[in-house]
């Protein structure tokens, strides 16, 4: 089993070297992120799989502890405060995926070899088996009763895409030059602006969506 | 977001206690704390003080910038100036709330405190609600909003991107060349 | 008018607002269906007619009944996924049992849908994070702090807390228990939180 030291597969060199405090900063971040960006961003599993270890070690630890002791309730709080985290960085995945779920699978199997997956082999068996049910469920209550040429429904074109021209909030981590805005309306032309380290900013989301997946930007 | 859920991120920052026990360090997944001695001043995370001090284990020290002459200064800025002046604490509000609900006992001159923040927090909320209303009448794509805080983004973050899009949405309509729908 | 009845569907999940359940309108469904099949037939009466007679005033009502057609259709599919949703709210409000009154206005489908619902989420829910598994429909809410007060409002037997100790949740006893493990209680209605 991989430990936080481990954490590697495709990510950056540093965050090999990650230590558990740096874990649960990088774990607040994703959830941020998550929260906030209207489409689905690409899976965390060796990070979520690294905090899970981390609670758990803790919680075994826990097991030999008398109860009444302070230390332990301290650490009691913590794990609960890093559970929440995970659990709603991990909810508002589960939101997406079924909110936009002929999309996010669409998106997966147009995946090239090689390039990162957006689920989590986990998340695309949900994802899989949300559709095949949903796809059964119209079937049997209404569409096989339809005539012959209606009986089928185009998911990806019944179900709403994420719309990725919402506007977002941003603090800015790594300053960018440079940034193209483009016009809200024909009168308007595009302009560009520079993103400064620790500014914030309110824009929308697709002219940044490349920053928040580099790391450079934090939604907020 | 949920406000209790920016609250939970407030509760994340660093405060002085000073504990009146003993105990060695804590090696917290999140890093280390103390070791805790009596009388001796410790940083701890807020939801830490603030459980320490709900077993009368600790007194908190106040951060700083919670203090009526600072506060007042903050205040007489943020009404002069047009834009959001900068703050002491991103979490300024939350903290006040917290400190002031959970260890009023500990902090000086609580009520004005709280006057004082409050009237902080409205003045920076008018001019944000001024300016999301000139962002959308002017139909920008970009506004820079330094020093603003979490929460205050909250306050207006439903409401403001709500907007943004069905305008977005009532636009992209107009556009020729759209399928039709049954 | 036709399509009239299936818009009344639409009409009728949105006067219940959000979260609430209707009892599912098979005879409204029914009656659409029937629309529905009475106009492809129309449809394959008088394509044929405008095919071996030559009859091209025929296509604008043919074109129109089409329309009508896929406009059913889309009304139909919307209320049935609206009501999904519904119910796949109700998994993460109520847990995996759902209260009688619910269940009685649910149709089969929708059963067999929720049944298979619960089945991918438990199964993805088991695999996070490796073997160790963790059930995301708690911790709803920032943990404010390690213990709360709760009054129990109706017998539910014994109850499991971490360290191992079992206690009794008896009718009016009141207990000091980790918040976590009392949230989905406190939404089932057998505990509230004593706030003192």
């Amino acid at each position: 089993m991989a430990d936080a030291s481990e954490l590697s597969g495709g990510e950056e060199s540093q965050e090999e070297l990650m230590t558990p405090a740096e874990l649960i900063a990088k774990l607040e971040e994703a959830w941020l992120n998550e929260k906030f960006s209207p489409e689905l961003l690409e899976n965390k599993s060796e990070l979520v799989e690294c905090v899970m270890e981390q609670i758990t070690h803790m919680e075994e630890n826990l097991q030999r502890v008398k109860k009444g002791d302070v230390k332990a309730s301290v650490h009691r709080m913590e794990i609960d405060r890093i559970r929440f985290v995970l659990s709603s960085y991990l909810r508002s995945r589960l939101q997406k995926i079924e909110k936009f779920f002929p999309h996010v699978l669409e998106k997966e199997k147009s995946r090239a070899d090689g390039d990162p997956s957006f689920l989590s082999p986990e998340e695309f068996a949900f994802a899989k088996e949300y559709l095949a049910n949903t796809e059964v469920y119209l079937r049997n209550v209404a569409l096989k009763h339809m005539p012959p040429n209606l009986q089928s429904i185009d998911m990806l074109k019944a179900v709403p895409e994420p719309c990725l021209d919402s506007f977002v909030f941003l603090r800015v981590k790594e300053r960018q030059e440079n940034i193209l805005v483009e016009p809200e309306t024909d009168e308007q032309r595009e302009y560009v602006v520079d993103l400064d380290e620790g500014s914030q900013h309110l824009m929308r989301y697709r002219t940044i969506a490349p920053l928040v997946a580099s790391g450079a930007v934090q939604l907020i | 977001m949920d406000p209790a859920e920016v609250e939970f991120l407030a509760e994340k920052e660093m405060v002085k206690i000073i504990p009146n026990f003993s105990l060695d360090k804590i090696y917290l997944i999140g890093g280390d704390l103390g070791p805790f001695n009596p009388g001796l001043p410790v940083e701890v995370p807020v939801w830490l003080a603030l459980n320490l001090k709900q077993r009368q284990k600790c007194r908190i020290v106040p951060p700083e910038w919670m203090d009526t002459d600072k506060l007042e200064d903050i205040r007489e800025q943020e009404r002069k100036l047009d834009t959001f002046t900068p703050i002491p604490s991103l979490y300024y509000m939350e903290l006040t709330k917290l400190l002031l609900n959970h260890a009023a006992d500990n902090i000086p001159k609580a009520d004005e405190i709280r006057t004082l923040v409050k009237d902080i927090w409205d003045t920076r909320v008018a001019k944000l609600r001024l300016s999301a209303d000139s962002f959308i009448s002017q139909q920008e794509a970009h506004a820079q909003l330094d020093n603003l805080t979490l929460m205050e983004i909250n306050t207006t973050r439903s409401f403001l991107l709500d907007s943004l899009n069905y305008m977005y949405k009532l636009r992209s309509n107009l556009q020729p060349g759209r399928s039709q729908d049954y | 008018m036709f399509c009239e009845k299936s818009v009344e569907l639409i009409r009728e999940l949105h006067r219940m607002g959000d979260g609430q359940l209707p009892a599912f309108n098979e005879d409204g469904i029914r009656q659409v269906l029937e629309e529905m099949k009475a106009l492809y037939e129309q449809n394959q009466t008088d394509v044929n007619e405008a095919k071996t007679e030559g009859k091209s005033e025929l296509i604008p009502s043919i074109k129109f009944r089409h329309s009508c057609l896929l406009r059913n259709q889309r009304c139909i599919a919307a209320y049935l996924y609206d009501r999904l949703l519904r119910i796949r709210a109700l998994r993460w409000e109520y847990g995996s049992v759902l209260p009688t009154t619910i269940r009685f206005h649910m149709c089969a489908e929708e059963m067999e849908w929720f049944n298979q619902y619960k089945k991918s989420l438990a199964t993805y829910m088991r695999s996070i994070g490796g073997e160790e598994g963790l059930d995301i429909t708690q911790d709803m809410k920032p943990p404010k702090s390690l213990y709360i007060e709760v009054r129990c409002l109706k017998d539910h037997g014994e109850f499991e807390i971490d360290d191992g100790t079992v206690i009794l949740l008896k009718k009016n006893s009141q207990h000091f228990l980790p918040r976590w493990k009392c949230e989905q209680l406190i939404r089932q209605g057998v505990l509230e939180h004593v706030i003192s």
